[in-house]
């Protein structure tokens, strides 16, 4: 192998580490407040919102990850030529709008398991549809919603290896330009697999310790 | 003792309430006046609608025709502010339904301070003159899951009674109770209804009727059949339906 050896090719992996955690913990974050208001829709007393958010959900739960990100990248701009769409604003938005729709639907799972008589309770205190939801429903629903958000949460950083398809250097292409490079697949893609499980393991650890403590 | 429904003018006053789900009605013009301080226990078989009555009265239950009118307030009336309505009536349901991640002190404090705006302070000093009044000062930081069934419940009376209502509704509170303390819980309204709270209770509990109601309401098949005295309507009913129901569970 060339001068200085495999060290050399860790920062660029190390960078797209750090890229692929960005892109988690951004699209996680948004998704999950996309997550929650779609869900909180989905289910709401006003029709037009809850055509919206069904709409939504199940048309964007039926697409695989790579054709919203090709969609974003590709497509929008001839919709809107004046908009330009970098990569990692494409890989975060994608990312963010398919975490959305897989956590609205936990969201309302989790809302929908409550028992009715806990909201015919806050409503009775004269508590307003907001006051019901902030204070009586979602602290209940969250505590459910937690172990399946967390399981997402590990699928979303194997999904955000998709976006090395419109060419945002995230782990996963970084890993792919490097074994080009080297011409060390073996090497380079053992890292890069070590690197995944160094960031996805504590997310299991997470939920692990959050379900011990319910226990 | 308010045994006539036409003194004063009521807290409550339904008239025409109808009320179907789907193809079965059952509710079928309900007409019932609740004057202020009066005890009013509804009673009847199961099925006779006598629990979505009470459900019409804060509007957990949507009617299909007819009046109520709570406070002065038409709850038909569309625009009517329910959540200022509901402020005024206080509810006990059957399931006693204590909001499980709040602790006791917790459960009662919630909906003063976040509805009427009470200070936590002010909200404490309530809840706890509320759970000393049901009995379970030493229970203020306990979770609801460490409750009795009984317990549970005098906490959702005591919640309830937190905002001050101006009525108490009561939707067959002992009915999911151990035998043990369901005598708890009676004791607690019994006391309630003796410091002039206006209450409407749907029981099985007719020894508590008897000696706590001033009007005993017959329901069945979703109209009143009758309605008087707790004496008159246990003694002497008029009805052959409402002799026949008691005859079953006296």
């Amino acid at each position: 192998m060339n001068d200085g050896g495999f060290a050399q090719f860790l920062p660029p992996l190390l960078r797209g580490t750090e890229l692929t955690l960005m892109l988690v913990a951004v699209s996680g974050v948004v998704g999950t407040a996309l997550g929650l208001i779609f869900g909180m829709a989905r289910i709401c007393p006003v029709p037009p919102l809850r055509w919206v958010a069904a709409v939504y959900i199940n048309f964007l739960r039926g697409q695989p990850v790579l054709i919203i990100l090709l969609f974003i990248y590709f497509a929008l701009p001839l919709l809107f030529p004046l908009a330009t769409f970098n990569r990692g604003f494409t890989a975060i938005v994608g990312l963010s709008i398919y975490a959305g729709a897989y956590m609205a639907e936990i969201f309302r799972g989790s809302i929908e398991a409550i028992p009715k008589g806990q909201e015919e309770a806050a409503e009775a205190l004269g508590m307003g549809y907001f006051g019901k939801f902030r204070y009586v429903i979602l602290p209940q629903a969250m505590k459910i919603a937690v172990p399946p958000a967390i399981g997402f949460l590990i699928s979303l950083v194997k999904a955000s290896a998709l976006v090395s398809v419109i060419g945002f250097v995230e782990l996963t292409q970084a890993g792919h330009i490097i074994s080009n490079i080297n011409q060390e697949p073996l090497q380079t893609f053992l890292v890069v697999a070590v690197l995944y499980f160094i960031v996805s393991y504590p997310i299991s650890l997470l939920g692990r310790w959050y379900e011990r403590r319910l226990a | 003792m308010t045994t006539s429904t036409l003194n004063g003018s009521p807290i409550i006053e339904v008239t025409g309430l109808d009320k179907s789900f789907g193809s079965n009605q059952v509710l079928k013009q309900i007409d019932v006046r609740v004057t202020p301080n009066e005890v009013v226990c509804v009673i009847g078989p199961s099925g006779s609608g006598k629990s979505t009555f009470l459900r019409c009265l804060n509007l957990l239950e949507k009617f299909d025709a007819g009046h109520v009118v709570v406070n002065g307030h038409d709850l038909a009336v569309s625009r009517t502010n329910l959540n200022l309505v509901r402020r005024d009536v206080g509810m006990v349901f059957q399931s006693f339904n204590v909001f499980p991640h709040l602790k006791v002190i917790d459960n009662v404090m919630l909906a003063p301070m976040k509805v009427l705006k009470l200070s936590r302070r002010e909200a404490r000093e309530r809840a706890e003159a509320l759970l000393a009044k049901v009995g379970l000062t030493d229970k203020a930081d306990a979770h609801p899951r460490q409750l009795s069934g009984g317990q549970q419940q005098r906490v959702a009376i005591a919640r309830a009674l937190a905002m001050e209502p101006k009525v108490m509704l009561f939707d067959e509170p002992t009915s999911a109770l151990d035998p043990e303390t369901i005598g708890e819980v009676l004791s607690v309204m019994k006391k309630l209804a003796e410091e002039g709270m206006t209450m409407v209770v749907v029981t099985h509990e007719m020894g508590f009727a008897r000696e706590v109601a001033d009007r005993v309401v017959f329901m069945a098949d979703g109209v009143i059949v009758e309605e008087g005295p707790p004496k008159q309507i246990f003694d002497d009913p008029i009805h052959e339906r409402t002799r026949a129901f008691l005859s079953k569970i006296l």
